[in-house]
């Protein structure tokens, strides 16, 4: 397959991952916000910006951190890379390319929700607009199972949408560093209980940690189940096994995709064999995900060079000599 | 409208046909080969016309059939506008037309290999030697290049107008990226969804077939038994990227951007997820200039720098070949007949029209004289841009125009105005929605593989002038376009009988 278009169909799975994850961060914040009793005197939206790493450019646009603020910036600002009509766009740029890779399902599915979010005015009520992009995001990753083939193309689709989601898991729970602070002393208050609990919404866990570990929220336990759940589809653990299996489906043919493959089975393997629990004791919250996001970073970083992003050329010299160099290519 | 209130109500209003009606004569009486379609859509009525064309338009923009409008800053994407009536061809005129145009394939190529060779042509005097040396089109980087099969021109579309005589004349060659085969293709397919009966009713020739025909003519251009085929697109915001997609995809072919290739070694490979491949044939839809910065324009990003070493040393086929320019500018279509007598020894098929060239004295005279009458178009643009219909400017747009043709008068040239055929055809005018008569044209499809055998799409792109008088027919200035049916031999004659 031609680097471009792995890269592309790549990027889409993560612009929909993404602009899934921003719709989910952003309904739990409404969420809190409703429940001013609780929450007033928190500020609950300038974390927003700082785990969508775009805090310097909201800056430049707003004078104060408002709610309204906060969710033009992060729904509808096209310049914003972080906001969800910014990843929808450029996942249906991404998606135009691969016309004949993706079915004609997706493509519809994703065409209609491109033209609703144009639509989409500033003053409009969100809640029913976050529920929406949620659901076409839940749609889109059914079509996706559905009615493509899973071969190449699924495996890089997926690739992008695992690797993008075990950020973002760690990402939403940073929101919990950022508006408790560092330190836990309030760990068991009833403000701390009800953070947890839209958290835990927030990832669609609060069922499967009823289920698991009943009605009372530990702290511990919901990073155990957003982190090392093996079978929660929104863990770290399921994403990152996610990741292995569709490098493993793409197939490994230099060093360097075999290396890449190998530090992933590393990290699932101390996902999976009690390391990163023992991490996750040791360390502070934000110490052990700032580990974590790391290690994704490397992988993303691995898999842009490997696949998309370098390429083995000849080089000659005074006619003689014949040298293979691995170039990066240029980025557009 | 009075006349509308006097008249018998019809689906159908033949008021401002031109000189020559596709579907009615000059008494006005239906043609007896359109008479089953007239009395389809009379059936019909508006309702019924509507609802098909709603549909039909769904159709187009969800399957993205669609170009984009370079004049619109946000590069929106639109549907070209697809009329439901088809332009319908007996095969005995078909015939015509498909000799024609086979016949110019084979003396254009026989030109551009001359050209970039012995030059014969112009050492006899037939093409003046200014017109060929001096044009910008003049590729140096082809002189000598063995091109495979020494053919130029793998696929050509050529431009017909039927005039008021009723005979098909060329109105221009294009022998570089000639566009538009994509909605041939996506017409017919939409024809038969919304009209299947009437579709079955002619035994209409198909066109689905050019995908392959395209493939084998670009696969017969290398050695290889099983060649790497790419299509290279200048990128997404190309106006024909759809047209450039759809090829590719139904060739089975990848279709490339100029960042997704390199050259190592004098050999053409993509960058693949598992390393570079191989491209034996580039079906170039990026114009020459270009196609490789260490050779044309060196800010290009579009090309692949050492692409045209690599087809100099015949490791890489390029269709249509770099430099084709040459040989469908404006002023040189005025030579071609010349140049089939010259090359073929035949009388041409098809007529041309009668061409004024700015860069004879006497022939400027004349076309700065007789303005009014005349449509001026500069010889190195395409697409409708910069031409001047005289009876149609104002006196401003005619002084105006006056001065740029005097300050280079060898850029342009200048034909008497075409009474181009109208066709009826469904829009709105003087607020009624009914079938009007609208100029139409025809471009026609050639493909031309390493042996030199051409074969000529029984169909083509009929483009419609959708406001009432235009003569443009360009997707970018406003027209529309319509499924053409070739019918097979045996049912025409029956018809006309």
């Amino acid at each position: 397959m031609l680097s471009r278009i792995a890269r592309n169909i790549y990027e889409l799975g993560q612009q929909i991952e993404r602009a899934e994850n921003i719709a989910r961060i952003l309904d739990v914040n409404r969420r809190m916000s409703l429940e001013q009793s609780y929450f007033s005197e928190l500020d609950v939206w300038s974390p927003m910006l700082a785990i969508t790493r775009s805090r310097a450019q909201f800056d430049a646009a707003f004078d104060t951190v408002t709610e309204q603020h906060v969710m033009d910036f992060l729904i509808s600002d096209i310049s914003n890379p972080y906001s969800i009509r910014a990843c929808l766009s450029h996942a249906r740029e991404m998606a135009r390319t691969i016309r004949e890779r993706i079915s004609e399902e997706m493509w519809l599915c994703l065409n209609k929700m491109y033209q609703d979010i144009q639509q989409h005015g500033k003053t409009e009520n969100h809640d029913e607009f976050l529920i929406e992009i949620r659901q076409f995001c839940s749609a889109f990753h059914g079509l996706v199972d559905n009615t493509m083939s899973h071969g190449e193309s699924w495996n890089f689709l997926r690739l992008g949408v695992a690797l993008e989601r075990a950020r973002m898991t760690t990402r939403i729970l940073e929101i919990k560093y950022y508006l408790l602070l560092p330190d836990n002393e309030e760990v068991g208050r009833p403000l701390d209980h009800h953070q947890w609990q839209a958290l835990l919404r927030s990832v669609s866990g609060y069922e499967a940690y009823r289920r698991q570990f009943k009605a009372r929220i530990d702290p511990f336990r919901v990073l155990r189940l957003l982190n090392l759940d093996p079978s929660f589809p929104r863990s770290v653990h399921y994403s990152i096994r996610q990741v292995a299996d569709a490098l493993k489906g793409i197939g490994t043919m230099n060093e360097e995709q075999y290396v890449l493959l190998q530090e992933t089975e590393y990290f699932l393997d101390d996902l999976r064999g009690g390391a990163a629990e023992d991490e996750m004791m040791r360390l502070q919250l934000k110490t052990y995900l700032d580990t974590v996001q790391q290690r994704c970073e490397v992988i993303g970083a691995m898999i842009n060079r490997t696949f998309f992003n370098s390429v083995t050329v000849t080089l000659t010299e005074f006619n003689r000599d014949h040298l293979s160099v691995q170039i990066p290519q240029q980025q557009q | 409208m009075s006349h509308s209130a006097m008249m018998p109500p019809s689906f159908f209003n033949t008021c401002g046909a031109a000189g020559w009606d596709e579907a009615y004569d000059a008494a006005g009486q239906v043609r007896p080969l359109y008479q089953q379609a007239v009395n389809h859509f009379e059936a019909l009525g508006l309702a019924g016309a509507e609802n098909m064309q709603h549909s039909a338009d769904l159709s187009m923009l969800n399957q993205g059939v669609t170009f984009t409008v370079y004049s619109d800053a946000r590069g929106t994407e639109k549907i070209f506008p697809f009329d439901l009536m088809p332009r319908i061809i007996s095969a005995s005129e078909w015939s015509v037309i498909e000799a024609g145009v086979a016949q110019r394939m084979i003396a254009l190529n026989l030109f551009l290999d001359d050209i970039y060779h012995e030059q014969k042509i112009l050492k006899d005097g037939i093409v003046p030697c200014s017109q060929v040396m001096m044009s910008t089109l003049f590729c140096r980087e082809m002189s000598g290049l063995h091109t495979p099969g020494n053919i130029h021109v793998q696929i050509g579309g050529i431009d017909l107008i039927r005039n008021e005589s009723g005979a098909f004349h060329v109105l221009e060659d294009n022998l570089r990226c000639p566009s538009g085969v994509s909605y041939v293709v996506e017409n017919r397919w939409v024809m038969g969804r919304i009209q299947p009966k009437l579709l079955n009713h002619y035994k209409v020739r198909p066109v689905d077939h050019y995908p392959q025909m395209l493939f084998n003519s670009l696969a017969s251009l290398s050695k290889s038994d099983n060649p790497t085929v790419a299509v290279l697109t200048p990128g997404t915001f190309n106006s024909a990227y759809f047209e450039h997609s759809f090829l590719a995809n139904q060739m089975g072919a990848e279709l490339v951007e100029g960042s997704d290739l390199l050259v190592d070694r004098n050999i053409l490979y993509m960058k693949t997820t598992r390393g570079l491949k191989r491209v034996d044939v580039l079906y170039l839809r990026v114009d020459t200039e270009f196609l490789d910065p260490l050779v044309f324009r060196p800010d290009s990003m579009l090309g692949v720098a050492g692409l045209m070493n690599a087809y100099r040393a015949g490791n890489v086929a390029l269709a249509n070949a770099p430099g084709n320019g040459v040989a469908d500018d404006k002023a040189l279509y005025a030579y071609t007949p010349d140049i089939i007598r010259y090359y073929l020894n035949e009388e041409p098929i098809l007529p041309v029209i009668p061409t004024h060239l700015g860069s004879r004295e006497s022939d400027l005279r004349y076309i700065l004289d007789h303005m009014a009458e005349l449509v001026i178009k500069p010889t190195d643009a395409s697409g409708g841009y910069g031409m001047l219909v005289g009876s149609h400017a104002s006196r401003q747009e005619l002084s105006d125009f006056r001065k740029r043709v005097a300050a280079n008068p060898s850029h342009y040239i200048a034909q008497p105005i075409q009474q181009l055929s109208t066709h009826p055809t469904l829009v709105e005018q003087d607020g009624c929605k009914a079938f009007f008569p609208r100029h139409v044209d025809l471009r026609p499809f050639a493909v031309c593989d390493v042996h030199g055998d051409v074969k000529v799409l029984p169909g083509g792109l009929t483009r419609v002038a959708l406001r009432q008088g235009s003569l443009v027919v360009n997707s970018s200035q406003g027209g529309g376009s319509k499924d053409t049916w070739v019918l097979y031999p045996q049912q025409t004659e029956s018809d006309h009988a």
